[in-house]
């Protein structure tokens, strides 16, 4: 009894810690990885003095960042102004923890299912924290007391809650399909062919689903070419404007975490979630017969190589994200509106009628 | 009952106290948004995650964010300081307020005694929840089979009120 409860708590702060280093830990790496393929799609160097191809930039800028003045604007309401970016790095990483990110290992012989929540509900789980996004912007944007932040404030709340609407509507699309709100079913729905050679991802059943459901993560995560909340080069930034240091950090990575949070949602979603790349089973076989593993340590090598998987795919969709930044030039704001009102949404719904139609054809 | 829960109950008892008596709109808003997800961990915690997430989304996620778009748009801060409390109103709001709370409590109480005496039980006990799939499934089904005519009513009803919002808004501007 005593030995099980500290198996469960182990295993559930080494889940934690997973996600934690995969995001936060990552974080860092991935805006190195961001300006340096910035630089390479423009053929400039990019940062490349400090470490190894510049990979300690990152660790510089933090400790730049760490040890600027701690500003607080004259009239900003305190309270409000240090919770904002607090909360602005909860929402994501909560959300992150209903994504599963391998099937499940075997430890003392004990099955651990790798997803920090096992929940009912999971999906709409992640749209309820992808939902509380906004009030870490609103919140900021109001609490500096500056006409700008609010503006900026403004703008991007209302861009959130306008996206949300076909991101729900795309992810509802899909639901109907699986029958569903378990991500493990999900996936385990995707593990199978196509007319016999395409492996069947949520992308190809319902590929209208996944590019709103794509084009809705740009914009929740306030990425090019959506990032209006921000415009770094037109206007001197959004909500944040009063924010400097650390504080400024914390937001900056809430968004590359958050970044990271819609690339695992759409992967596990649309693109086959933790399922093995094509032939990765035929390679965990080969190097089960030949190390001799057993029953265990063969589902423990799927494991692993599920997760490989699940990463390869996740970081594929964050280089995409770095891609369409310098490959699309930013929206108007009025563009943004139409797009995301008059375009997507009723397009989304229309898919959600086709689809409907098409799960009651082939269910019946 | 687990410790959390005590303390999380604990918490929301604050925040809605602290909701009720702070003079600054946004403050009071927030402490609601706060009432709200302590209730929806409240509802995770015991094993009803169902009902938490739909608290998040719908609550925490969409309501409060209107409440607090508009606290923000029409910028309250302003009319702060001018609030003035009226002493016989307020004694009379927090008389109505412990009687609607006394006859709740004692609807609650009345209602887990009967069914400590295993009178009047429903029909889903959690065995049979977790038999037939999980309550997500079970209240769908409840949904969109027995209840459905009820659904779809209520729905017509948000239709109503909205088309009377929108009604009601557009006299003002014009």
């Amino acid at each position: 009894m005593e030995n099980q409860l500290i198996f469960d708590l182990t295993m559930m702060v080494a889940k934690i810690l997973v996600i934690i280093a995969c995001t936060l830990g990552l974080a860092p790496f991935i805006v190195w990885f961001e300006r340096r393929g910035a630089a390479w799609m423009q053929r400039r160097v990019g940062p490349n003095r400090v470490g190894p191809f510049g990979l300690l930039q990152s660790l510089a800028d933090v400790m730049k960042f760490a040890f600027k003045e701690t500003f607080i604007p004259k009239n900003a309401n305190k309270f409000y102004y240090f919770m904002a970016p607090i909360l602005a790095l909860i929402a994501p990483m909560c959300a992150l923890a209903v994504i599963p990110f391998g099937s499940k290992i075997i430890v003392n012989g004990q099955e651990v299912v790798l997803q920090v929540a096992q929940m009912d509900t999971g999906v709409i789980f992640v749209l309820a924290f992808a939902g509380l996004e906004v009030y870490p912007i609103i919140l900021a944007g109001w609490a500096s007391r500056n006409k700008y932040s609010v503006l900026g404030a403004l703008r991007g709340s209302s861009q959130i809650v306008s996206y949300e609407i076909s991101m729900g509507l795309a992810l509802l699309s899909m639901l109907i399909v699986y029958g569903s709100f378990n991500p493990h079913d999900m996936v385990s729905w995707q593990n199978g062919t196509l007319f016999g050679f395409l492996p069947r991802w949520g992308a190809l059943v319902n590929p209208f689903g996944a590019l709103v459901f794509w084009i809705a993560t740009f914009a929740e995560t306030n990425r090019l070419p959506f990032d209006l909340p921000e415009g770094e080069s037109e206007l001197v930034a959004g909500y944040h404007v009063e924010y400097g240091g650390m504080r400024f950090a914390s937001f900056f990575m809430a968004e590359y975490v958050a970044m990271i949070m819609a690339s695992a949602l759409l992967v596990t979603m649309f693109f086959g979630g933790y399922n093995m790349f094509p032939g990765m089973g035929i390679l965990v076989e080969v190097i089960g017969n030949k190390m001799s593993f057993g029953e265990i340590g063969l589902q423990n090598t799927k494991a692993f190589f599920e997760f490989a998987s699940f990463f390869v795919k996740v970081s594929f969709f964050m280089f995409v994200m770095v891609w369409i930044r310098w490959t699309l030039p930013r929206f108007r704001f009025d563009q943004l509106m139409d797009l995301g009102w008059k375009i997507l949404f009723p397009l989304s719904l229309i898919n959600l009628v086709l689809v409907t139609i098409g799960v009651y054809y082939f269910n019946s | 009952m687990s410790p959390v829960i005590i303390i999380l109950c604990v918490v929301s008892a604050v925040l809605a106290l602290t909701m009720l008596f702070t003079k600054s709109p946004i403050t009071s808003a927030l402490c609601l948004l706060g009432v709200l997800i302590m209730t929806a961990a409240v509802y995770g915690l015991i094993g009803e995650h169902l009902v938490a997430t739909i608290q998040l989304v719908v609550y925490a996620g969409a309501i409060m964010v209107l409440f607090i778009f508009s606290i923000m748009l029409l910028n309250l801060t302003e009319g702060e300081n001018d609030f003035k409390q009226n002493p016989a109103v307020f004694i009379a709001g927090i008389a109505l307020g412990l009687a609607a709370f006394g006859a709740i409590a004692y609807a609650i109480i009345r209602h887990f005694a009967t069914h400590a005496a295993g009178k009047e039980m429903g029909i889903y006990s959690p065995e049979k929840i977790a038999e037939l799939g999980g309550n997500s499934i079970v209240l769908s089904h409840a949904l969109f089979s027995q209840f459905y005519v009820s659904f779809e009513v209520i729905s017509l009803a948000l239709l109503v009120a909205v088309v009377g919002a929108v009604v009601l808004a557009k006299r003002k501007v014009d």
